[in-house]
């Protein structure tokens, strides 16, 4: 299957062993869309490196320029201020909702339910929105700085936020509804692809897919890196069979997830030092704080960070070219590039006709797995 | 005047967790020169991690004690790193991260699942959420290798067969070893994240005149495929 398949999500291929319509064994086969991003990094200014990580996940471009920045932030010792931190949460958490919806957009065309593709991308339009009065664009919005973040909340963000959020918080509901009540969406997803939490970790899948076992394991619940220790929210956790969490758990939990995220961005709102409407000029310290150019040689950093499709890390040794200005090495941990590998074990011994509603339960995204 | 209570914080049990895993690992391999230390994220919160410098006759043995005895159940990442200037001892570098995330399989209650909730502020000891880094160092040699621990992580299995893939360090041991992000026809011995390759706009500051570079000649033209 593939490298042109709608099961793909991207540009890959399953090789499938089938007996009869049962699959016996899987081989995927990655690497289409390899564009080196390690390697033209380590020919840049840490500065130039955020853009590069957008563009590793086109639908979720946010939290993975934030995991890099985070990454540098620890390499080149800034200390960010709290105001920045809170409107760092506020971007992440939308463009997690938008990634979840457009995962879920993105699963119900495989498995025969069209209706569910046009209301969540309705609802995605809303936060791509949010994000846009954020970055200025829609899709990769170079968003962080190292020290802080470009821009701050533009004026009557926090009230345009508020009200879209409550509408998506009724929307998804409507959503739910639609699916939880759609024949095709329970006979084809319910008891297909069990898996178990602790296979799962030793396989190095993460986010979600654990937590849809029945797990409360979260980076921002176990290693709290930004303001996430001072926000009201619980991780969302599934309750699976008793044969572990099935391809129904793993759509619940993250319809959780949009749920707890769009709490988790209300109440960094009500609580963002300063107040949500004063806005402060690009530049000031409130907003962003001075941060070296170089990393001195034998310095590295890594940081460990929840993207929506699992624990994405940046590992970034210092000391490169142009005395330090570069970074000397930069490697890129993919939640995905270990995921795909395991989803595809996951599925032997089902039928043919159960890979996309297992593959697809997964959240597969090539752009980062290929880096 | 701070009355305590006795009741500690969270960045006092991680580092108290974190601290017993270095004490453990001083008696556990003392006389192999393996080190150990605690050290700190320099940004945002003060969140401990362990740092561990593995001599590479040692790795699957530490790797194997990490996991079953102080619980590191996920193998993050594998990478590797060339130093072709560095110090002898020194000329490749395979760092591995690691954490300990404590997931259980949730115990079954009547026919149903009860689900595994803990609450991070009390977690103690064992129980606490810990990163290692774990960096093993490889003299100058022509055929890197360190051993392969597919067996203890089975995500080990593809972050080393990315490593090898990119930057052309061997793991003894591994089974099935393929490019997995490179074409599988790509030529024997070309690793891209060494670093004599060069990147075509290596050394050029300002490249607005020919943003494309459809101008100049790749450094390696003709060598390469």
């Amino acid at each position: 299957m593939g490298p042109q398949h709608p099961m793909t999500h991207g540009l890959w291929t399953l090789k499938v062993k089938v007996d009869g319509e049962t699959v016996v064994d899987t081989i995927p086969d990655l690497g289409y869309i390899h564009r080196g991003v390690e390697k033209i990094c380590e020919s840049r200014d840490f500065t130039k490196i955020t853009t590069y990580c957008d563009r590793l996940c086109y639908a979720s471009a946010n939290t993975w320029s934030h995991s890099y920045i985070y990454a540098a932030e620890d390499l080149l010792e800034v200390e960010v201020p709290e105001r920045a931190e809170y409107i760092r949460v506020i971007a992440v958490e939308l463009q997690r909702i938008a990634s979840h919806l457009m995962w879920l957009g993105a699963f119900c065309p495989d498995i025969g339910n069209l209706t569910a593709f046009v209301w969540c991308l309705r609802e995605r339009e809303m936060m791509l929105d949010l994000l846009q009065e954020l970055g200025g664009s829609r899709m990769h919005y170079n968003f962080p700085r190292i020290g802080g973040v470009k821009r701050d909340l533009p004026i009557g963000f926090a009230m345009r936020a508020r009200a879209k959020i409550k509408l998506f918080l009724d929307r998804i509901q409507e959503t739910e509804q639609l699916l939880d009540e759609s024949t095709v969406f329970l006979v084809r997803t319910q008891g297909v692809g069990y898996a178990k939490p602790e296979e799962m970790v030793n396989w190095g899948v993460t986010g979600p897919n654990v937590r849809a076992g029945g797990v409360n394991y979260d980076v921002r619940w176990a290693h709290p890196y930004s303001v996430y220790d001072q926000l009201d929210w619980d991780v969302s956790v599934e309750r699976p069979s008793i044969k572990g969490a099935d391809s129904y758990d793993r759509y619940r939990v993250r319809v959780d997830e949009m749920r707890q995220s769009a709490l988790m961005c209300l109440d960094a709102l009500n609580k963002i030092p300063g107040g949500a409407e004063t806005h402060y000029s690009e530049g000031d310290p409130m907003i962003i704080s001075k941060a070296k150019e170089r990393a001195e040689e034998g310095k590295t950093g890594f940081h460990h960070f929840e993207d929506s499709r699992g624990e994405s890390m940046f590992y970034m040794v210092g000391g490169g070219d142009q005395r330090g200005k570069h970074p000397y090495r930069i490697s890129i941990r993919s939640p995905m590039f270990l995921t795909i590998p395991y989803a595809s074990k996951c599925m032997i011994g089902y039928k043919v006709a159960d890979i996309p509603a297992i593959m697809g339960s997964f959240d597969p995204c090539i752009g980062e797995t290929d880096r | 005047m701070v009355f305590s209570l006795g009741i500690k914080t969270r960045g006092e049990y991680a580092e108290e967790a974190a601290q017993q895993v270095i004490d453990a690992a001083i008696v556990r391999w003392q006389g192999t020169g393996l080190e150990a230390e605690v050290r700190n994220h320099k940004s945002g919160m003060a969140r401990p991690y362990v740092y561990i410098k593995c001599p590479r006759n040692h790795w699957r043995a530490v790797a194997k004690w990490l996991r079953f005895e102080m619980g590191a159940d996920h193998c993050s990442m594998i990478t590797g790193i060339h130093w072709p200037d560095g110090p002898d001892d020194c000329k490749w570098e395979v760092v591995a991260h690691l954490m300990r995330m404590n997931v259980i399989n949730p115990p079954e209650r009547g026919g149903w699942t009860k689900q595994v909730i803990r609450d991070p502020k009390i977690l103690q000891d064992d129980d606490v959420p810990m990163e290692f880094e774990v960096s093993i160092s490889i003299p100058d040699t022509r055929n890197p290798s360190v051993q392969s621990v597919q067996e203890v992580w089975m995500g080990a299995d593809w972050n080393e067969k990315e490593t090898w893939d990119l930057v052309g360090i061997d793991f003894e041991g591994h089974e099935n070893m393929r490019r997995v992000l490179q074409p599988h026809d790509t030529p024997v011995g070309f690793h891209p994240l060494q670093r004599q390759h060069k990147i075509r706009y290596h050394d050029f500051e300002v490249m607005y005149d020919d943003a494309q570079g459809f101008g100049r000649k790749a450094i390696d033209e003709g060598k390469t495929k």
